[in-house]
């Protein structure tokens, strides 16, 4: 872009860039910064919750189960580990007692010697005392109460049997089956109670042993089920993100420029992303106003060629009169000179006329949104062409169904795109050829059409796709850029409208631009 | 010289006609000035002129198809083309069609003039052309 007229070449001139052109073309371009600069803001100012925070976070939390599923484990492994310990001693002291009571029932039957039960009692106190610990473990400090006074009891009555002499002393036989009955319930019970500890334990061995399984199994799932949730949430905030930076791509390639504004909550890695698209936006932006100005200067270029031979003729007038004027002087009656002079003037003023539209349409201006009146607006576009249809030998007409809506857009980049359009026209159809101009509401409601037709040649299908790429051209070398109708298009497109062609070899071709109509509110197009 | 010689001269701007229709008068034409072609071409049907001068781009009908309708219809008369500086291939094609000669407007009324006298020594009709050079020297 062209800052401004004196920063230029240093050379104001007022007549091309006037102040009002001026200010609206700074005003616009303000606009354009104060947009970017809103959403710019508008991205950085939500609280941050990147990408890595969230990997880092759900990372953390399965790390967490982890450990606590192993720190579980431990534990119940130690638990099974004293389960067994305990049952071990506990197998040793029944053992033992047993062994007491198996020399205790021969003591009894055959009379031998009771010190080895007595030792094997011993040996057993000795297991209790020497795991006192692993026993008050499993069993609380009560284990002594529940344990110790069956054996000690059992050790008292066998010492009493053992130390009873024989023949005379002897005790009666009576009292002799007492002690021995005595002695028999007291092993039998110690014996049981030891039993019922060992399958008390065993049983509840094999619970902690069935719990820390499930705990396993649980924890695992829950492990597994935390990991595909963080994968999910993880996967669809990126397939997410990605997916609407393809949309904005596709937008940004149909030529809207709007800058990219905040659809989430929070701003992470993708909030970058959005601000460089937003900067790279920006560039595009001036880039195409630039590229925009440069077709425009092609397309005046065109027209001066028409301007030029047009101006031939008030030329030719005022060359004739003013050397019939000067030759035949003397001879002429006033009133005639005054006719003669009259003719220069007008001639003067229609070869203005005819230089002024193109000065209007090629001055460089900014960016200025407003109501237009699309008639009006194509009016203008047909007589800024039209040296160029008259000099082509073409025929134009115009038809507008009246009382159409206005659409709110750029006159100037309109203008651009219809007279892009008509010169194509006048280029496709040869002398003698009829284009068509037409204004009509288009087929969707809010939408007005203009439909620029000719009776040229067509255009072939297989290029039909093509045309609106920027670069392609069916004009020979050095006489179209190929960047009409692309330039025509991004044009449109920032206005809300599109471009469509429709061509049949042979039957002309007509180019259809759709763009909406200023929108009424809705509650007032409903009550109507 | 046998009487005036007849021109007719067909462009669509008014002011051409009246400015060289007393111009050519001077140097002894005796001019019809037409601004619509199809008149033109309906009162050529039926009168030889010596010297047609048109205009090569206008509305209806352009100067080619007058050229074309003038060498069938009158092959002994002279057609004068008026071009604009931009269309010099078409002012070759109407030389190739068998045009007189051509002139690019804008042009002074001399410059008529001289191809018109041009074309009256090619009819073997001299017309004085130094006399209107004689007179404009002396008025």
């Amino acid at each position: 872009m062209v800052e401004s007229p004196v920063q230029g070449n240093g050379q104001p001139i007022p007549e091309m860039a006037p102040q009002a052109t001026e200010e609206a073309e700074v005003q616009g371009r303000l606009g354009l910064a104060r947009d970017a600069e809103q959403a710019r803001r508008a991205l950085l100012n939500r609280p941050r919750f990147s990408v890595r925070l969230q990997i880092f976070l759900g990372n953390a939390l399965a790390f967490l189960i982890a450990i606590a599923i192993a720190i579980a484990l431990v534990a119940s492994f130690h638990r099974m580990e004293s389960k067994i310990r305990f049952l071990e001693i506990v197998n040793d002291y029944v053992m033992e007692v047993e062994q007491a009571r198996r020399f205790e029932k021969n003591f009894f039957l055959y009379g031998t010697n009771l010190s080895d039960a007595q030792d094997n009692v011993f040996k057993a106190e000795n297991i209790l005392s020497r795991n006192a610990e692993e026993l008050a473990d499993i069993m609380g400090t009560g284990w002594r109460e529940q344990m110790l006074p069956n054996l000690h009891r059992y050790q008292k009555l066998l010492e009493k049997l053992g130390q009873q002499p024989q023949g005379e002393q002897a005790l009666s036989k009576q009292e002799r089956l007492r002690v021995q009955s005595q002695v028999r319930a007291q092993g039998q019970q110690m014996v049981s109670a030891a039993l019922g500890l060992l399958s008390k334990e065993k049983a509840a061995l094999t619970e902690v042993l069935t719990r820390s399984r499930q705990l396993l199994f649980y924890s695992v799932g829950l492990l597994l089920l935390c990991m595909a949730l963080n994968a999910y949430l993880l996967g669809s905030r990126m397939l997410s993100s990605i997916g609407r930076f393809g949309q904005y791509a596709n937008r940004i390639a149909s030529g809207d420029f709007t800058p990219l504004t905040p659809t989430r909550r929070y701003r992470d890695e993708f909030t970058e992303l959005a601000l460089a698209i937003n900067s790279m936006i920006e560039e595009l932006e001036k880039r195409e106003a630039v590229l925009v100005q440069s077709h425009k200067m092609r397309a005046v270029g065109t027209l001066t060629a028409g301007v030029a031979h047009e101006l031939n003729n008030p030329m030719n007038n005022i060359t004739l009169t003013a050397h019939m004027l000067q030759e035949d002087y003397a001879n002429l009656g006033d009133e005639e000179r005054l006719e003669m002079i009259g003719d220069v003037v007008g001639e003067a003023s229609r070869a203005k006329k005819i230089i002024s539209n193109l000065l209007d349409f090629a001055r460089e201006s900014g960016s200025q949104l407003e109501p237009l009146d699309l008639p009006e607006l194509l009016r203008e576009t047909i007589a800024l062409a039209s040296n160029q249809i008259k000099l082509s030998g073409i025929k134009i007409d115009f038809q507008t169904s009246g009382n159409l809506p206005r659409v709110h857009g750029d006159s100037q980049q309109l203008r651009q795109v219809f007279l892009n359009l008509i010169l194509n026209a006048i280029d496709a159809s040869s002398k003698g050829g009829h284009i068509h101009v037409l204004v009509l509401p288009a087929d969707e409601p809010n939408y007005l059409a203009v439909k620029v037709m000719d009776s040229g040649s067509g255009i072939p299908a297989h290029i039909l796709p093509s045309i609106f790429d920027p670069f392609f051209t069916t004009k020979g070398k050095g006489k179209g850029t190929g960047l009409g109708l692309s330039v025509s298009q991004g044009i449109v497109a920032k206005h809300g409208g599109r471009i469509m062609v429709s061509s049949q070899e042979g039957q002309g071709a007509t180019f259809t631009v759709v763009l909406p109509v200023t929108t009424i509110p809705a509650e007032l197009g409903a009550k109507q | 010289m046998s009487g005036n010689l007849q021109v007719l001269l067909l462009d669509d701007e008014p002011i051409v006609g009246r400015r060289l229709k007393p111009a050519l008068a001077k140097i002894g034409c005796e001019v019809d000035v037409f601004e619509d072609p199809e008149l033109a071409l309906a009162k050529m049907a039926q009168k030889e002129y010596d010297v047609v001068v048109t205009d090569i781009r206008m509305d209806q009908i352009d100067g080619m198809q007058v050229l074309e309708f003038v060498r069938e219809r009158w092959p002994r008369s002279k057609v004068i083309m008026i071009t604009g500086y931009a269309m010099m291939s078409l002012a070759r094609e109407a030389m190739e069609k068998g045009a007189f000669d051509f002139i690019a407007k804008p042009f002074k009324p001399d410059d008529l003039r001289r191809v018109i006298a041009k074309a009256a020594h090619a009819l073997g009709s001299d017309i004085d052309f130094e006399a209107v050079e004689v007179e404009k020297a002396n008025g």
